[in-house]
C-alpha cells in the first residue's frame, strides 16, 4: 500500500481501500443511522422494536414508516432552538478565536525559542490537565464571583485567550516536526522571531490550527456544564443545554431526545464536510523543500 | 526539549545581551499562558492542596484535618483501589488500540481514492455526536436483548453476551464504545500526515524505498510526535473518564465500571465530602504526573523531531 | 516563494475570522437584556427546579398559575438538568447567589440542612399552617422533610411502587384477577404459574419478579433507622429475610436467567413506550403511579390493574420505600416570604382543592386527604381507578422515608452496593448485609475521626 499522497495507486489498490473503508463505514455508521432513524419514528414503531426476544435485526426494521416528521419541529418547540444555536455560536466564534491564536503564539515560544526554565514550565502546562476539574470548580467558580463574572459569558470565553494546555501541547509537537532551515535563513536575514512565527511557522501550520480550531469548536458546542454552572438567565443558554432538556429523569420520549440529537449534530456534520479540505492542504502540498 | 543551543557566546557582553533579549522573547511568547495560569490556574490549584488536608462539606468553611484523607484513603478504602484498578485496566487496553486505530484510520483516510471527504467525514462523525447522545445510543446497541450488537450476532447464530449488565462485559464495552469514537484522534493523525514534507518521500523513493519500508522509516517516525502527544493525552484523559460510566453504569455492575473520576465526583458532589475528594485529585494528579514524566523519560529514545 | 502566498492566505483567514467574530458580536447585540420578565414590576421570586422534557411543561405552567394568582410576586423558574444540578446549587448556595426557592429529590436534605444549607420552613409557617402540616399530611410526609426536629422541607408527592399486573394473562393461567393475592407466599405460587419458558429454557416471560430491597425490607418487617433512638438497622433478621427473599427468588429462576431478561427489558428509567410490562415481558410488575398517565396514553386499550405489593406472614401490610420530590428554601434566599407563597400554593397547604389539580398535571400523589378528596381529583380516580391503589399506599403509615442521616447519599449506595452483590448471585444476602453494616461503620468512624456530628 502506498504511504503518503504523491503516489499513483494503481485501480487494484484504489478498490482494496474503498472495500476497506467502506467495511469499517458500516459500524461506524449504524449507530447514527439508528439515531436518524429513531428521530423520524412514532412511538409506537420504537415501541414494536422494544419488545421482548426481539428477532434478528433487519433492515427495514431501521425504516421508519410512517415517516414521523413531526418531532423535529416538536423538539424545535420544546427548546428555543434558535437562541440557544445563536448563544453556541457566538461563543464558539469567541473561544476558537482566542484559543487557537494564543496556543498557536504560546506553542511558538515552547517549541521554537530557547529561555530558562522551558521544559518545567512545559512539564507544568501539560500537569494543569492532569487535576480534574471536579476539585478545582469551586476555587475557580470563587475567583470569578469575586471578578464579577457570575452570570456572564465572561467565564466562558476570557480564559480561552490564555491558550487551551491541550492545544498549546498539540501544536508544540508540530511546530517540532517542521524544518529548521526556513526558519534559521529568515533569522540569518535579520528578522524577529514575531515575523518568523507569522510569516513562516503559521501559514505552515494550517492543518494543525485547523485541528485545534475544530476541537475547540466541538468543545464549545458540547459543553453543558460551563454554561449551566456560570449562566442564570434562561435565555442566554446553549444548545448543550438544550439537548439536556430531553433527557428526562423518567427516560423521556427517545424520539423527541434523538430528534434533538440530530439537530444538535447536523451543523457540526456540515461544518466539518466543507472544513475538511484544511486538513489536506499540508504542506505535503504546498511544495516548501528549498 | 533541546537545550543544547543555550550558553554558545557568553564570554562576550553582546552575547550576554543576546541571550537576555532570548529570554525576552520566549517569555513574552509563553506570556498568555503564564497570565492564564497565574490568574485562572494557580490559586485553584493550590487551594485545592489545602483541600486535601481539611474536612469541607463545600457548604461550611473547610477545617483541617492534617492528612487523614489520605491515610483514609490508601488504608482503608477498598473502593479506591478498586476504582483504580478499573481505570488502569481501562487505560491499558484502551490507549494503545486507541493508537493503533487513529493511525490505521488516519493512514487510510490519507489515500489518494474519490470520495475521500465524504469517508474522512464519516469516520469523523462519532466524535461530533455529543457524549450524552451517545451514551443513550449505546445503552440502546448493548442491550442484550433488543439491541443492535446482539441482534446482529443472532445471524451468526450466536447468542451475545449482556454486556453493560455483565461485570467481565461492561469495561470491554467501553472500550468498544471508545474506539467507535477514535475519531477525534484520527483527525490529530492526519493533520500529522499532511505536516511531513513530501521531499522526505521523493527522497525515498529515490533510494528505493518500498510503501512498507517508506512507513516504517518515514512516515511513522515523523508522526512519533504526534504519537507521543496522543499517548500522554491518552492517559489523562482515562484517568479522567466520567460522563459515559455517569449516564450509562453508574459504576456498576457490581463496581465493574467505577472509574476514579466517578468515584471521584461521587464523593465530591454526591457526598459532600470535597476534602477526601481533593486527596484523591492529588493523588490521581501524582500518578498521572510520574507516568507522564516516564513518558517524556523515553521520548528522547522514539520520539523524532525535525529541529 | 511559496510561503509568500500562504502568508497573504493566512492574512486573509486572519481578516475573515475577524469579520466572523464581529458577525458573532452583532448577532449577541440582539440578546434581549435577561429573560423576558412576564411582570417586571413585581418582585422576582427565583425559582429552580430538576424537572426537564414534559415535566418541565407542568412546572412552567404551575409557576404561571401562581403569577396570574396574586400581583406581589413573579416566580421565575430554571430547569436545572439533574447531572450538573446538584453542583450549580451547591456552588450558588455557597457563593452566596442561590435561588429564592428550588426543587430537589436527590438524597441531600439531611447534609445540606446540617451543613446550614437550608432555611427551616418553620421560620415561614403561621402556627396554623404548622398544625395542618403535622394533623393533616399523611404519615410519610411528616417524617420526610424533618430533620433532627425541624422542618426544612414540603414534599410534594411521594415515589412509591405498587403492583401492575395483566388480567388477560392471569385469566389464561387460570387465575382469578379479581382477587389478586394477599400474601407474599400466594403471590409466589401465582407468579410459579405466570413464568413462560422457551424451548430452550430461557425466559420468556416472567410472572412476576420481586424488585428492590429497599422495598422489601419495610414490607418484612424491616427498615433501615430506628425513629425511636435514631439508630441505623441495617443487618437485622427481618432485613436479612427480605434480602434472602430476593436472592433466592433468582436463583430459583437462573441468576444468569433474570440477569439476561431483566437487562434485555428496557428498565425502570425507560420512558413510557419501551415499558416491558406493555409487551407482556411481565405478568405482574412494581412501578410508580406516574405509569398510569402513560399507560393512558401509550396503551390506551390494554387491560390492567393495580394492588399493593403483599407483605409475608408476619410481615407489614402497605409498607414500602418512599422517597419525595421536595420544595426546599436555601439559605440566603432573598425573597423567603415569596417563595413559601409559592410552596404553600403549589403543595396545597393554601386551597387544597385549586393545588390537586397540579398534583395531576405532573402526575404526583396527594399529601393529604384534603387534596386527594378535591373535586378533581376524585373524578381522576374515577376515570382511573388503578391510582386507588396508590393513594392508599401514601396514606399508609408503613411507608419508609430515607433515613435522616447526613450522609444518605453514601448509605443509599451501598445499600444498593449491597443488593446488587446479593439478588446477582454473587455473595450469600447474609454476607452482604454484614459487608453493608461494616461499610457503613467504618466511613462513621471515619468521619468521627474528622469531627463531624454524625
Amino acid at each position: 500500500m502506498p504511504i503518503s499522497p504523491p503516489f499513483r495507486l494503481s485501480r487494484f489498490q484504489r478498490l482494496l481501500i474503498h472495500a476497506a473503508l467502506i467495511a469499517l463505514s458500516v459500524p461506524v455508521l449504524l449507530p447514527l443511522v439508528w439515531m436518524i432513524s429513531t428521530s423520524l419514528k412514532t412511538d409506537a414503531q420504537v415501541y414494536a422494536v422494544g419488545a421482548q426476544s426481539a428477532p434478528p435485526l433487519t433492515l427495514s426494521s431501521l425504516v421508519p414508516h410512517p415517516v414521523q416528521w413531526r418531532n423535529y419541529p416538536d423538539a424545535l418547540r420544546a427548546v428555543p432552538f434558535l437562541a440557544y444555536l445563536r448563544n453556541t455560536l457566538f461563543l464558539c466564534a469567541v473561544t476558537v478565536l482566542g484559543a487557537v491564536l494564543s496556543s498557536a503564539i504560546v506553542a511558538y515560544g515552547f517549541a521554537r525559542l530557547e529561555f530558562k526554565g522551558k521544559n518545567a514550565l512545559f512539564l507544568l502546562m501539560i500537569s494543569t490537565l492532569a487535576l480534574p476539574a471536579q476539585v478545582t470548580m469551586i476555587p475557580v467558580f470563587a475567583l470569578f464571583r469575586a471578578l464579577g463574572w457570575y452570570g456572564t459569558y465572561l467565564p466562558l470565553t476570557v480564559p480561552a485567550f490564555c491558550g487551551a494546555p491541550f492545544f498549546i501541547f498539540l501544536l508544540t509537537q508540530f511546530y517540532r516536526t517542521l524544518p529548521g532551515e526556513l526558519a534559521e535563513a529568515a533569522r540569518v536575514d535579520g528578522a524577529s522571531e514575531w515575523t518568523i512565527f507569522r510569516r513562516i511557522i503559521l501559514p505552515l501550520s494550517k492543518p494543525a490550527l485547523a485541528t485545534c480550531a475544530l476541537f475547540q469548536f466541538l468543545g464549545t458546542w458540547n459543553d453543558f456544564f460551563g454554561p449551566l454552572l456560570y449562566i442564570n438567565d434562561p435565555a442566554q443558554y446553549t444548545l448543550a443545554y438544550g439537548l439536556q432538556q430531553f433527557v428526562s429523569n423518567r427516560g423521556g420520549q427517545w424520539t423527541h431526545l434523538m430528534a434533538g440529537a440530530t439537530l444538535f449534530t447536523v451543523p457540526i456534520i456540515v461544518l466539518f464536510f466543507f472544513t475538511q479540505r484544511t486538513f489536506i492542504q499540508g504542506i505535503a502540498t504546498t511544495g516548501v523543500k528549498n | 526539549m533541546r537545550t543544547e543551543r543555550e550558553g554558545q557566546d557568553l564570554s562576550s557582553p553582546q552575547g550576554e545581551k543576546r541571550m537576555l533579549k532570548k529570554q525576552i522573547v520566549g517569555y513574552a511568547f509563553i506570556g498568555p499562558w503564564i497570565a492564564g495560569f497565574l490568574i485562572f490556574t494557580a490559586i485553584p490549584f493550590l487551594t485545592s492542596v489545602y483541600l486535601s488536608f481539611t474536612r469541607y462539606t463545600i457548604l461550611t468553611p473547610p477545617v483541617w484535618v492534617g492528612a487523614a484523607n489520605y491515610r483514609a484513603l490508601l488504608r482503608e478504602d477498598p473502593l479506591f483501589w478498586k476504582s483504580l484498578g478499573v481505570t488502569f485496566q481501562f487505560a491499558a487496553a484502551a490507549v494503545p488500540l486507541g493508537i493503533l486505530a487513529g493511525i490505521g484510520l488516519a493512514l487510510l483516510l490519507n489515500q489518494n481514492v474519490g470520495g475521500i471527504s465524504v469517508y474522512r467525514t464519516i469516520f469523523y462523525l462519532p466524535s461530533i455526536v455529543p457524549a450524552v447522545a451517545t451514551s443513550v445510543l449505546f445503552l440502546w446497541i448493548l442491550n442484550p436483548q433488543i439491541g443492535l450488537i446482539n441482534r446482529l450476532l443472532l445471524h451468526f447464530g450466536v447468542v451475545g453476551p449482556a454486556w453493560l449488565q455483565d461485570p467481565i462485559w461492561a469495561p470491554r464495552s467501553l472500550v468498544g464504545m471508545s474506539l467507535w469514537g477514535v475519531g477525534g484522534s484520527m483527525i490529530i493523525y492526519l493533520a500529522g500526515l499532511k505536516d511531513i514534507p513530501a521531499h522526505l518521500y521523493e527522497a525515498a523513493v529515490i533510494d528505493g524505498a518500498n510503501a512498507w519500508q517508506r512507513l516504517r522509516h518515514v512516515t511513522l517516525p515523523m508522526l512519533t510526535p504526534v504519537i507521543f502527544f496522543n499517548l500522554v493525552m491518552g492517559v489523562i484523559g482515562t484517568f479522567q473518564y466520567f460522563t459515559e460510566v455517569y449516564i450509562m453504569t453508574q459504576g456498576g455492575p457490581e463496581d465493574s465500571t467505577l472509574f476514579y473520576a466517578l468515584y471521584l465526583f461521587n464523593r465530591a458532589w454526591r457526598y459532600l465530602d470535597m476534602g477526601y475528594a481533593s486527596a484523591m485529585a492529588w493523588i490521581l494528579f501524582a500518578i498521572v504526573m510520574a507516568l507522564t514524566g516516564f513518558l517524556f523519560q523515553t521520548q528522547r529514545r522514539w520520539v523524532h523531531y525535525g529541529d | 516563494m511559496a510561503t509568500e502566498r500562504d502568508n497573504r492566505l493566512t492574512r486573509r483567514e486572519i481578516l475573515a475570522s475577524g469579520l466572523g467574530m464581529a458577525a458573532a458580536l452583532g448577532l449577541s447585540g440582539c440578546w434581549s437584556d435577561g429573560a423576558r420578565r412576564a411582570y417586571p414590576d413585581r418582585i422576582p421570586v427565583r425559582f429552580w427546579h430538576m424537572w426537564t422534557a414534559e415535566w418541565q411543561a407542568v412546572v412552567e405552567r404551575i409557576a404561571d398559575r401562581f403569577n396570574r394568582s396574586q400581583a406581589r410576586y413573579e416566580v421565575v423558574p430554571l430547569s436545572v438538568p439533574a447531572s450538573g444540578a446538584d453542583a450549580k446549587y451547591l456552588l450558588a448556595i455557597t457563593g452566596g447567589d442561590p435561588p429564592d426557592v428550588m426543587a430537589q429529590w436527590n438524597p441531600v436534605l439531611p447534609t445540606w440542612a446540617e451543613n446550614g444549607a437550608l432555611t427551616s420552613l418553620d421560620e415561614l409557617m403561621t402556627p396554623a399552617e404548622r398544625a395542618w402540616t403535622e394533623r393533616e399530611t399523611y404519615p410519610v410526609f411528616r417524617r420526610a422533610g424533618i430533620f433532627r426536629g425541624r422542618r426544612y422541607a414540603m414534599p410534594l408527592g411521594p415515589n412509591i411502587s405498587a403492583c401492575f399486573y395483566r388480567p388477560d394473562h392471569f385469566r389464561k393461567a387460570g387465575l382469578d384477577p379479581d382477587r389478586f393475592p394477599e400474601d407474599l407466599e400466594t403471590l409466589v405460587q401465582w407468579a410459579d404459574r405466570l413464568h413462560q419458558f422457551d424451548r430452550s429454557g430461557q425466559l420468556k416471560r416472567i410472572g412476576f419478579l420481586p424488585q428492590y430491597f429497599t422495598q422489601f425490607a419495610p414490607l418484612f418487617g424491616g427498615g433501615f433507622y430506628d425513629e425511636r433512638t435514631g439508630a441505623l438497622t441495617l443487618n437485622t433478621p427481618p432485613n436479612r429475610r427480605a434480602l434472602t427473599f430476593l436472592a433466592d427468588y433468582r436463583r430459583k429462576l437462573g441468576f444468569g436467567n433474570v440477569i439476561r431478561f431483566t437487562s434485555g427489558l428496557a428498565g425502570d428509567t425507560s420512558g413510557g413506550v419501551d415499558w416491558p410490562f406493555l409487551s407482556g415481558a411481565y405478568s405482574i410488575t412494581q412501578d410508580g403511579q406516574w405509569r398510569i398517565e402513560q399507560l393512558e396514553k401509550f396503551a390506551p386499550h390494554l387491560e390492567y390493574r393495580t394492588a399493593p405489593l403483599p407483605p409475608p406472614a408476619g410481615g407489614r401490610r402497605l409498607a414500602g420505600w418512599a422517597t419525595s420530590d421536595m420544595l426546599l428554601v436555601p439559605r440566603g434566599s432573598r425573597q423567603p416570604q415569596g417563595a413559601w407563597e409559592f410552596i404553600k400554593f403549589w403543595s396545597g397547604l393554601e386551597r387544597p382543592e385549586r393545588a390537586a389539580e397540579f398534583y395531576l398535571w405532573g402526575g404526583w400523589l396527594p399529601i393529604a386527604d384534603a387534596i386527594a378528596y378535591a373535586p378533581v381529583y376524585q373524578s381522576y380516580i374515577q376515570k382511573h381507578p388503578a391510582l386507588r391503589t396508590f393513594l392508599e399506599l401514601a396514606a399508609s403509615p408503613n411507608l419508609v422515608a430515607p433515613p435522616p442521616v447526613p450522609f444518605q447519599a453514601y448509605l443509599v449506595d451501598h445499600i444498593s452496593r449491597a443488593e446488587d452483590l446479593a439478588v446477582r448471585g454473587t455473595r450469600p444476602p447474609e454476607q452482604a448485609l454484614v459487608g453493608l453494616e461494616a461499610d457503613i461503620a467504618k466511613e462513621r468512624a471515619r468521619r468521627k475521626e474528622l469531627g463531624y456530628a454524625d
